[in-house]
């Protein structure tokens, strides 16, 4: 079994390390939870299940100055990559633990499904289906019908960065193009038709910040201009325009760094697409200037340079 | 908060326009400005005065005057209000001149909108902080970039008034462009004559420390503190030994080396001294051609060099210099031939440019100025002219006139005639551009006295019949077709800007215009400054000139130096960026972005690393306060929460 597999890899480093991050079970069957682990005994606990979802690097640049042992899955090495890109993390600090996966569970389609019954279990078969056991009796799900959208175009399934792999490499049978369909079939509507969508999802926001606080690129800590009065970009008024303005500014603090982790969407109460801005600027991105965030820690992210000429921008020609 | 807003009339510029008493009145009810009024120039002294006297009166404590471009008077007013004793950043001024009355016609809408620039203002200005400048030492030394006329005055100048003086020429020998010409209009003295006296002065002057074939690599810092790496590059003779006898350049076998400085009319030898004039008289090998380099052996010219000055191992030698202000003269490029291929440029050898006869003209050119063809050596006796060869043409992206095609077209119809008596020259033009002192009677007399026929029309096509180039055009005055048989063509051939124009300009961080010309600070009022202070124009790089125009330029950029460097000390602009080092979160990307190096990481004593800007060499650019996404670095004068007010001025009301 992974699990073990994971626990005995942990073991292996737990010496090395101040602290070690992993899953845990949460509080029902349909929750699992992070873990910090500081003490051996505390190893046993830990868990490995497509409910593990959440992307465990968030915690890394504020345990910055620790030695910190990290089970990662292949979206969430994409984080670490880009901290390393922009210098946020000191990568001899951290042990990487990789697990290959085949796609992790959306707690909310799963509930979706369930009508929003307490689940009492949940069980994983070998190919993929999940059988979920309520009050009002079970049913069986397939893992392909209740994955995040994220994890229908995967194409990082193996961590593009570890230190340990446990469990064999896997690679993406997604369609590289598949990736930005989505996004490119939403352009093709009018301006007018694209307006209405986001002021209507954005009419739903309850500032609430969740996305915000579960974005591991948001390096703004207290100076976020959510909260901060001085400047006074945004007020507190509970308006569509100070909630607009909020998610424009998040974007765009996320132009070619965001590694579409999917975690502000995960996160959002509310059910809003807030992954789907950051995509459109990271297919800008990769259209303008060739790059895709958390790929590849020698590259620099184009908008933390300074190029006088841009090759893909023809401003300076004579 | 006392705010005082004073709007002007400018004669009737803005009040012809916009109803400044109705601005001034609703100025009136704006929270904080207790005073309000409305002055036919306020610019003007007595205008100035009202100013000093209603901060005193009404106690104001920021100033707004609504008036032209801050580009033309914020110092004036920034130096009023200081007079007065307030801050000189407690003042702001509004555009309604350029920005409104200059730009629209109807009075009610251009009132609505110069209440609201001054709405903005007042907020602005309101949200203003006091800022102190600092001082800092000046280097009192000169770099002039570029040794044609232009620079080489400059250069003079500057060492005549007791300045230190680098001079750093790409080629071999300073003179530049004017060195290869043969007379010079409307005088026809002889270039070289009257340029060698400068030469020769720029060679002995002990102020100037000249660096022929050099080029710059890297220009760092800022006004009176630059660093400058200068490369010298490879001559591969040692011309501490080198005298210039020119033994080398007769003994050298490869004789078919490319001649820069006679565009190619002739071939040069592979080791060669570009003409006999030139400063430094110093030979160097073209490693293109050399045998030594392209065949790795030879070393003809190290056995009979009397002084053994030849080093075939030469590198390139990078230099650090330390100067305060810089001229940048590094003149012109001619469009290339083959750009035009209707004139059958550089398919046909007797169809050259304007520059190319200059150096068949001239004595000292490869054919000792006797007027010969390229293809055969013969005598040329119709010679064809033709004006605004890529020039004014926007088919090939140059809209703009070459400034002294007209004038050197003119001057080398005459002297054909002079050398050769029996010949008859055409001139196809558009306009006959002549308005310098002496000009048009200098046209008239190539037309008048030496019968040299102008055609005005387009030539649009030439191609060879026999021996012959066949010129077809039109005459627009008789309405006809002409066909003029020619034993030669001449191109007045456009001119642009140096390849390498965009690259220097970053260097220096001075804009250019869509052609690569060097853009000045104001068309009319600063014609050798540029933006970035410091830096200073001469010449034709800032756009087409002829010779005296650039001497005017390169005086007057030294003169603007003399002026910088009349003081001891300069001042820093205040209005730099500045970190919050609560709110900075270490992430140092602004670090990454500044595109001037401004800005490093500082440790704080509780170990937290920040990012720390360097006062004197921030340009205040504001690239890293877009870059921080917190907020952390503002720049001063410009802070988001001043910014913002100004929107809110206009958005929420």
């Amino acid at each position: 079994m992974i699990s073990q597999r994971l626990r005995e890899a942990i073991a292996g480093v737990f010496s090395e390390v101040d602290v070690a991050l992993a899953y845990q079970q949460g509080f029902d069957k349909l929750h699992a939870t992070p873990c910090f682990m500081t003490m051996p005994e505390e190893i046993n606990k830990l868990i490995w299940n497509p409910l593990c979802v959440h992307n465990l690097t968030s915690y890394l640049p504020s345990l910055k100055k620790k030695k910190v042992a990290v089970v990662v899955k292949g979206c969430d090495s994409r984080t670490i990559v880009q901290f390393m890109q922009e210098g946020l993390i000191n990568r001899e600090n951290v042990v990487i633990i990789g697990i290959p996966c085949n796609g992790v569970i959306s707690v909310n389609k799963v509930l979706h499904e369930t009508n929003h019954e307490p689940i009492e279990d949940i069980t994983f078969g070998e190919n993929g289906e999940i059988t979920v056991k309520t009050l009002k009796g079970e049913k069986t799900l397939l893992l392909s019908d209740v994955c995040p959208d994220k994890c229908k175009t995967c194409q990082y399934p193996t961590p593009i960065v570890y230190d340990r792999l446990v469990g064999d490499p896997i690679t993406s049978d997604k369609s590289p193009d598949s990736v930005y369909a989505d996004i490119k079939e939403f352009e093709n509507k009018t301006l007018e038709e694209r307006l209405q969508y986001w002021e209507q999802e954005f009419d739903r926001c309850i500032r609430c910040y969740a996305c915000r606080n579960a974005c591991p690129m948001c390096i703004c800590q207290d100076s976020c201009i959510a909260e901060t009065r001085d400047p006074h970009w945004i007020s507190q008024r509970a308006t569509l325009s100070e909630k607009f303005m909020f998610h424009m500014i998040h974007a765009l603090h996320l132009a070619g760094r965001c590694v579409e982790c999917g975690e502000c969407e995960r996160a959002c109460p509310m059910g809003i697409p807030v992954n789907k801005l950051k995509r459109k600027i990271n297919l800008d991105m990769k259209e303008l200037f060739g790059y895709e965030p958390g790929i590849d820690p020698e590259d620099k992210p184009p908008l933390y340079t300074f190029k006088v000429d841009e090759v893909t921008i023809k401003e300076h020609k004579i | 908060m006392r705010v005082g807003v004073f709007i002007c009339h400018c004669g009737n510029n803005i009040a012809g326009t916009v109803d400044v008493a109705k601005v001034a009145e609703e100025t009136r009810k704006l929270p904080g400005v207790v005073y309000a009024t409305t002055y036919m120039y306020t610019c003007s002294e007595p205008g100035q005065e009202e100013i000093k006297k209603a901060i005193k009166n009404e106690n104001l404590d920021r100033v707004v005057v609504s008036a032209c471009s801050p580009r033309m008077h914020e110092l004036t007013f920034r130096r009023t209000v200081e007079k007065a004793g307030l801050n000189r950043y407690f003042f702001e001024m509004a555009n309604i001149r350029e920005h409104v009355s200059w730009i629209g016609e109807n009075k009610e809408l251009n009132t609505n909108k110069a209440i609201e620039a001054v709405r903005m203002a007042v907020e602005k200005v309101k949200q203003n902080k006091p800022l102190y400048s600092s001082s800092f030492k000046i280097n009192k030394r000169v770099l002039v970039i570029g040794g044609g006329v232009a620079g080489m005055q400059a250069a003079l100048d500057c060492a005549d008034g007791g300045l230190e003086v680098l001079l750093v020429e790409k080629s071999p020998s300073v003179g530049g462009m004017m060195a290869r010409l043969d007379k010079t209009f409307p005088t026809i003295d002889c270039s070289i004559c009257i340029l060698g006296p400068k030469m020769v002065d720029v060679a002995q002057h002990d102020k100037i420390k000249l660096y022929a074939y050099s080029e710059i690599d890297e220009i760092k810092g800022y006004v009176g503190n630059y660093q400058i790496k200068i490369r010298k590059k490879a001559t591969y003779v040692d011309w501490t030994k080198c005298t210039g006898c020119g033994t080398c350049m007769e003994k050298c076998p490869s004789k078919n080396s490319y001649d820069h400085f006679n565009f190619g009319v002739a071939p040069t030898r592979a080791i060669n001294i570009p003409f006999p004039q030139a400063i430094p008289k110093k030979a160097k090998i073209d490693p293109d051609y050399c045998r030594q380099f392209v065949k790795g052996k030879c070393g003809v010219c190290a056995k009979v060099c009397p002084t053994k000055a030849i080093d075939y191992e030469m590198q390139d030698e990078v230099i650090t210099e330390e100067v305060g202000a810089i001229i940048v003269s590094t003149g012109y490029s001619l469009i290339d031939i083959e750009r035009l291929p209707e004139y059958g440029g550089g398919r046909y050898p007797d169809v050259i440019t304007g520059i190319q006869y200059e150096r068949i003209l001239n004595a000292s050119g490869p054919t000792s100025g006797h007027i010969v063809r390229p293809s055969d050596h013969v005598e040329p006796k119709t010679v064809v002219f033709v004006a605004c060869a890529g020039s004014r043409d926007k088919s090939i992206g140059i809209p703009y006139c070459s400034n002294f095609c007209c004038m050197y077209i003119a001057k080398q119809a005459i002297l054909t005639k002079d050398h050769v008596p029996d010949s008859q020259s055409y001139v196809f033009y558009m306009d006959i551009r002549s308005p310098g002192k002496g000009y048009d009677e200098f046209t008239r007399r190539a037309q008048e006295e030496y019968g040299v026929k102008y055609i005005r029309g387009r030539v649009s096509r030439i191609y060879p019949k026999g021996n012959k180039m066949i010129v077809k055009g039109a005459d627009t005055l008789l309405g006809t077709q002409v066909e003029v048989e020619a034993d030669l063509v001449v191109l007045g051939t456009a001119v642009i800007s140096n390849s390498d124009a965009g690259h220097m300009a970053e260097k220096l961080h001075i804009s250019y215009d869509t052609f690569g010309f060097y853009v000045e600070s104001h068309p009319k009022l600063r014609p050798v400054e540029t933006n970035t202070s410091g830096v200073f124009l001469a010449g034709a790089c800032q756009g087409p000139k002829d010779i005296p125009a650039s001497v005017c330029q390169g005086s007057a950029a030294a003169s603007k130096v003399q002026a910088l460097f009349s003081k001891d000390m300069l001042e820093s602009d205040p209005a730099v960026a500045k970190v919050n080092i609560n709110a900075c979160v270490g992430c140092l990307k602004c670090v990454k972005t500044c595109p001037f190096q401004a800005i490093k990481e500082k440790e704080l004593r509780d170990g937290r690393v920040v990012a720390d800007v360097i006062e004197t060499v921030c340009a205040g650019c504001g690239v890293c306060t877009s870059t921080c996404p917190c907020g952390a670095i503002q720049l001063q004068h410009f802070t988001d929460n001043q910014l913002l007010a100004e929107v809110n001025a206009i958005c929420l009301t």
